[in-house]
């Protein structure tokens, strides 16, 4: 009864633990996918934030509290957002930064790759090729509306417009303005097959582009309606935000320096020379030079690279450039020991989107100071990292006997700061800067950094660290407390299975063998009463076989009590070995004296039964050897040990003589299995006493068991030993 | 050991059988029921088994059933050039039943990302791959590792120097055709005396310098009396390109015509000779340019000679597909590149070349405003 409690008490709370689980799997997987999750967002550009931006291709990085890429890449994009997201809206200020290609946003993205049209999702946007606001539908190729909404006054580059793409159900509605008027165009189309949920992201084409105030919101078809309608009455949204937001120069220095509006700009045969030359030139003197190359670093220095060499340029401060601009630079060449300088410089941009290939060097190579100023690649293993100035990362790293650091500016780096692990092995591409103000004379030199894109991460830290091997041993530790529960449990079963066993023999002897005897018993006690006098030959022939048959009688109800039926508690083992000994001594005078001491408490069945079987041959073996008058069962429990003590007056014996012959050598043999110690005290005459004591399991506790785990390690170990010992001694035998 | 009932069951009526001199017997046994127990009649466990069976064979059918998954990998994308292959592949996947992966760098000349895509199609579920190299030499290596991992290749545009062989075909452009035609229309243009710059060699493509080879031999054993004045490297660059060819007018005074091999290099020309008044004379032939050619926009443009993307990429796919299917197939195809001129610039067969509706006619959407 109190076991069914038990386990109905046990079930009921592994009930409740796995409800409960179950509730907050679903809980948190439909918190998940929570189509209105994160919303209403606002880009944290201002403050600095962009971690939860992931880029595909491009070169984004944030400046002055906007969204960047200065790559003209056909179909880089930036993504955010929950892949859940239904029907939203997401709207920003986008600025084109070349002439011939687009800049917009993205709804309801998926399945994104690094590639122009690699991802599920609808794109609208400004473009300058044809004045139009395109809108179009990427799912690994491009479906773009076939009438593409003409802009009053067309699409100029280094121009604020204010677009706002807009998904509900299958309805696509995109709207555009520029931010220095108030008119508006919108157009609007149904999806048959729409994409039904997904992220948001900026994208531009064939051109780098500028955003910022990007606003994510839910949406109605109410709103889908407004924003149509917007036209007649808009105010647009930018309209404050333009305001607040400065036209600085930037713009206007953007469009001094575009290329193909002014292509010819600084080609007009100035005689130009290698950048690697101006190295040669005089120690005492600066010397006016004009020099050609590919920007190869902008912030936080500007560096221009040729095929001889790389060039810095302090203190510039003429128009932005842009990573892969090809420039004419004509200054002030001081030559240093590696790599030259130009003073108060002044650059033409030649064309761009003509990007320069890193050099691949090992860091010993570069530590030579070669291939100072210019744009290489190579590999190393990270083994610090940590914030310097104005919050930009650095990064520690070695390649074999080589040690330099690598600087990442602020704005993104915050993703790379929390997703680099030490040790990892990392491939970098950046300027080479031999520069003791950068280097600060701990690293042979520096590698500056253009973009998060810069720095892939080839392997992970090795698997052999501290903490990874502290994790081993915990989940071998684990794996091995495991395996011993389980070796108990599968033993209990076992032991189980064949105690069923015995009690089914019994069974059947008690059915058959047992009452089979009574009946040949009775039959011969009726011939015997029906025999005539005068026969006494016969008549003791008889005697004796009723004689006999009543010996095997008694012999098989022995064995029957021997093989008992049903397991035992650990409390019942005093109790039973008590009814075991009456029944063996039914009929005589021996007295039978059974006592407990102590708390009792719950053993494994393996242990109950061999205290129960070594008890039981104890007793046999004083009855059927011993003549006892007087049999005390004594079990003892203590807090770490059992103790079952079965002591008799009656003949004993000489230690060592027979002893197997007492099936002593089994009992000793169970003790050991449960690694119990057996003692046997005996002399002639002056009766037994057989004692065992096993020492009970420990319970369980946090601090006990590590302990726990080593005892029974040992113990398995030491049993299997003992095991194999007394088998091969068996087969000897 | 330790036997369960029925075991023991069996092993005694064994025992009975071995005093009678027979050594094994067949016994029948059965686990007994517990009380309200159902016991699955043997009937029953047949019908389970054929509907396990039945499964299994849908299951089976219907993984035969997916379509085959054909990645094509153009140089690039996002420009009417390849996306005609694009529309080609989809063409012939849509005839076959099989569905089209499509992606590409964003450059033609990111072969690093070219090569990093195509070790991940030989490591995804892919069942055959059309591959436009962005560099003859160094896709050779993934390519050689796609044939080893067993998917059917299809090397399209411009040769590799892997030999055909049962898993890797060549549907190529034919650049000595394409060569032989620019001659023979130089020739025509100079009446077999004049000056000729050829620009937008690319040693990348070999298909690039094959038909510049033609070309020149061609020319040389034709036409003696036309000179090649020039002959510069190309690039992706277009700003690039035209400085090229800005220069090249510049300090060829007298030049009457250029030969553009790559598309960057036609639209650098064009815009070098709108930019230079005098250079309006220049009659320009142009390879392989990025989207429909404007002859009155661009008048120095005298033809372009186009590798026919659409055609390759339906025959690409169509070419695999076919193996796919056991079938017997050519391991090396040429198509001819087609001469687009004022004359034939809005015949449908032009026309067609330049499509980019990948969804054959099935846009999803219809605008409602």
């Amino acid at each position: 009864m109190r076991k069914a409690r038990l386990f109905l008490q046990r079930f009921g709370i592994a009930s409740a633990v796995c409800l409960l689980a179950a509730g907050g799997i679903f809980g948190y997987t439909a918190w998940l996918h929570a189509p209105k999750r994160g919303l209403p967002y606002r880009d944290g550009f201002s403050a600095g934030k962009a971690d939860e931006w992931k880029a595909f291709g491009g070169t984004w990085e944030l400046a002055n509290g906007m969204m960047r890429n200065e790559s003209d890449e056909r179909g880089a994009k930036l993504l955010t957002g929950s892949p859940y997201w239904h029907n939203y809206s997401v709207e920003a200020d986008v600025y084109l930064l070349g002439p011939s290609g687009d800049a917009g946003l993205i709804v309801r993205s998926g399945n994104e790759e690094a590639g122009v049209n690699a991802y599920s999702g609808y794109y609208a946007g400004v473009r300058t090729f044809d004045n139009s606001m395109v809108l179009g539908r990427a799912d690994h190729g491009w479906m773009e509306v076939p009438r593409p909404s003409p802009i009053p006054g067309g699409i100029r580059p280094f121009q604020w417009y204010h677009l706002k793409l807009m998904a509900v159900d299958c309805q696509i509605a995109v709207s555009v303005n520029a931010a220095t008027s108030s008119e508006q165009t919108a157009f609007e189309i149904t999806d048959s097959h729409c994409i039904q949920a997904g992220r948001i992201g900026l994208r531009s084409y064939s051109s780098g582009g500028i955003w910022r105030n990007v606003v994510v919101q839910q949406a109605t078809h109410q709103d889908l309606i407004a924003m149509m309608r917007a036209g007649e009455s808009h105010t647009p949204a930018t309209a404050d935000r333009a305001d607040s937001i400065p036209e600085t120069a930037e713009s206007q220095h953007l469009m001094e320096i575009e290329p193909e509006a002014r292509p010819q700009q600084g080609l007009t045969g100035v005689s130009t020379q290698s950048i690697g030359s101006l190295r040669f030139g005089s120690f005492a003197a600066s010397a006016n030079a004009t020099v050609r190359g590919v920007v190869v670093l902008t912030v936080p220095r500007l560096y221009v690279e040729d095929a001889s060499g790389g060039l810095y340029l302090p203190q510039y401060t003429g128009p932005l450039l842009k990573v892969g601009d090809e420039v004419e630079v004509n200054g002030d060449a001081f030559p240093g020991p590696f790599s030259s300088r130009m003073d108060h410089a002044r650059v033409k941009v030649l064309w761009a989107r003509t990007p320069m290939p890193p050099l691949s060097v090992t860091a010993a190579q570069a530590a030579t100071g070669r291939y100072d100023a210019t744009f290489i690649e190579l590999h190393g293993v990270l083994t610090g990292k940590e914030r310097g100035a104005n919050n930009s990362l650095i990064l520690d790293l070695d390649d074999g006997p080589q040690s330099f650091r690598a600087v990442l500016n602020p704005g993104r780096s915050n993703v790379l700061f929390t997703r680099l692990k030490l040790n990892s092995s990392l491939r970098l591409r950046g300027i080479c800067a031999v520069d003791s103000s950068l280097t600060q004379d701990l690293t042979p030199f520096v590698l500056l950094l253009r973009s998060n894109e810069d720095l892939n991460i080839i392997a992970g830290p090795p698997w052999w660290s501290t903490r990874h091997i502290l994790a081993l041993i915990v989940v071998a530790a684990l794996l091995a407390l495991v395996s011993v529960v389980l070796y108990h449990r599968v033993e209990n079963w076992r032991l189980r299975a064949i105690l069923d066993e015995r009690g089914r023999l019994a069974h059947e002897m008690h059915d058959t063998l047992a009452q089979s005897f009574a009946g040949i018993g009775f039959q011969l006690q009726a011939i015997r009463n029906g025999l005539p006098s005068g026969m006494p030959a016969l008549s003791d022939q008889l005697d004796l076989a009723r004689e006999l048959v009543r010996h095997s009688h008694e012999e098989a109800r022995r064995s029957i009590a021997t093989l008992r039926t049903e397991p035992l508690d650990s409390e019942d083992i005093a109790g039973a070995l008590e009814d075991c000994a009456r029944s063996m001594v039914r009929g005589t005078n021996v007295e039978v004296v059974a006592t407990i001491q102590g708390d009792q408490r719950e053993i494994p069945l393996r242990m109950t039964d061999t205290l129960f079987r070594i008890g039981q041959e104890a007793i046999a073996n004083a009855v059927r050897h011993a003549n006892p008058s007087r049999l005390i069962i004594a079990l003892a429990w203590s807090s770490t040990s059992v103790c079952l003590q079965i002591e008799d007056d009656g003949a004993g014996f000489v230690p060592g003589g027979g002893l197997s012959g007492f099936g002593i050598r089994g009992m000793r043999r169970r003790a050991q299995n449960v690694s119990a110690d057996l003692r046997i005290d005996t002399r002639l005459g002056a009766g037994t006493v057989v004692r065992v004591e096993a020492p009970l399991p420990p319970r369980m506790t946090l601090k006990r068991w590590p302990q726990v785990l080593w005892k029974y390690t040992v113990r398995y170990w030491s049993n299997a030993r003992s095991t194999r010992a007394a088998d091969s001694h068996l087969y000897r035998g | 050991m330790v036997y369960s009932p029925f075991e023991l069951e069996a092993a005694s009526a064994l025992d009975a059988h071995k005093d009678r001199g027979v050594d094994s017997i067949c016994v029948k046994t059965h686990p007994p029921v517990a009380h309200g127990q159902l016991r699955v009649p043997e009937k029953m466990n047949c019908k389970f088994a054929w509907l396990g069976f039945a499964a299994c064979i849908a299951i089976v059918g219907c993984a035969a059933n997916n379509p085959n998954r054909i990645a094509v990998i153009p140089q690039t994308e996002g420009t009417a050039f390849w996306e005609a292959e694009h529309v080609g592949a989809e063409e012939a996947a849509h005839r076959h039943g099989a569905f089209v992966y499509w992606n590409a760098p964003t450059r033609e000349d990111d072969v690093e990302a070219q090569i990093a895509l195509v070790d991940r199609i030989v490591h995804e579920d892919y069942q055959g791959m059309v591959l436009a190299p962005d560099q003859a030499l160094a896709l050779m290596t993934p390519v050689r590792h796609a044939l080893a991992h067993g998917i059917p290749t299809v090397v399209v545009g411009s040769p590799l120097s892997i030999p055909p062989s049962s898993n890797l075909f060549y549907i190529l452009n034919d650049d000595e055709q394409g060569g032989r035609i620019a001659a023979h229309r130089v020739e025509e243009i100079l009446h077999g005396k004049g000056t000729v710059a050829i620009l937008g060699i690319n040693p990348d493509l070999a298909g690039i310098m094959i038909r510049a080879r033609v070309f020149e031999q061609t020319l040389s054993q034709e036409a003696p009396g036309i000179r090649i004045v020039e002959r510069r490297i190309g690039s992706a660059n277009v700003p690039h390109e035209h400085q090229v060819a800005h220069d090249t007018i510049t300090s060829h005074r007298g030049l009457d015509v250029i030969v553009a091999l790559m598309w960057t290099t036609v639209d650098g020309t064009l815009s070098a000779i709108d930019s230079l008044p005098d250079a309006r004379g220049i009659k320009v032939i142009g390879f392989d340019v990025g989207s429909a050619p404007s002859f009155s926009r661009s008048p120095s443009l005298d033809c372009v000679i186009q590798e026919d993307t659409r055609s390759i990429g339906e025959k690409a796919v169509d070419l695999i597909l076919t193996r796919l299917a056991g079938k017997a197939v050519t391991s090396q195809i040429k198509v001819e590149p087609v001469v687009i001129t004022r004359a034939n610039i809005d015949s449908p067969q032009v026309r067609r070349m330049w499509s980019q509706d990948w969804t054959l006619g099935h846009t999803p959407w219809s605008p409602t405003q």
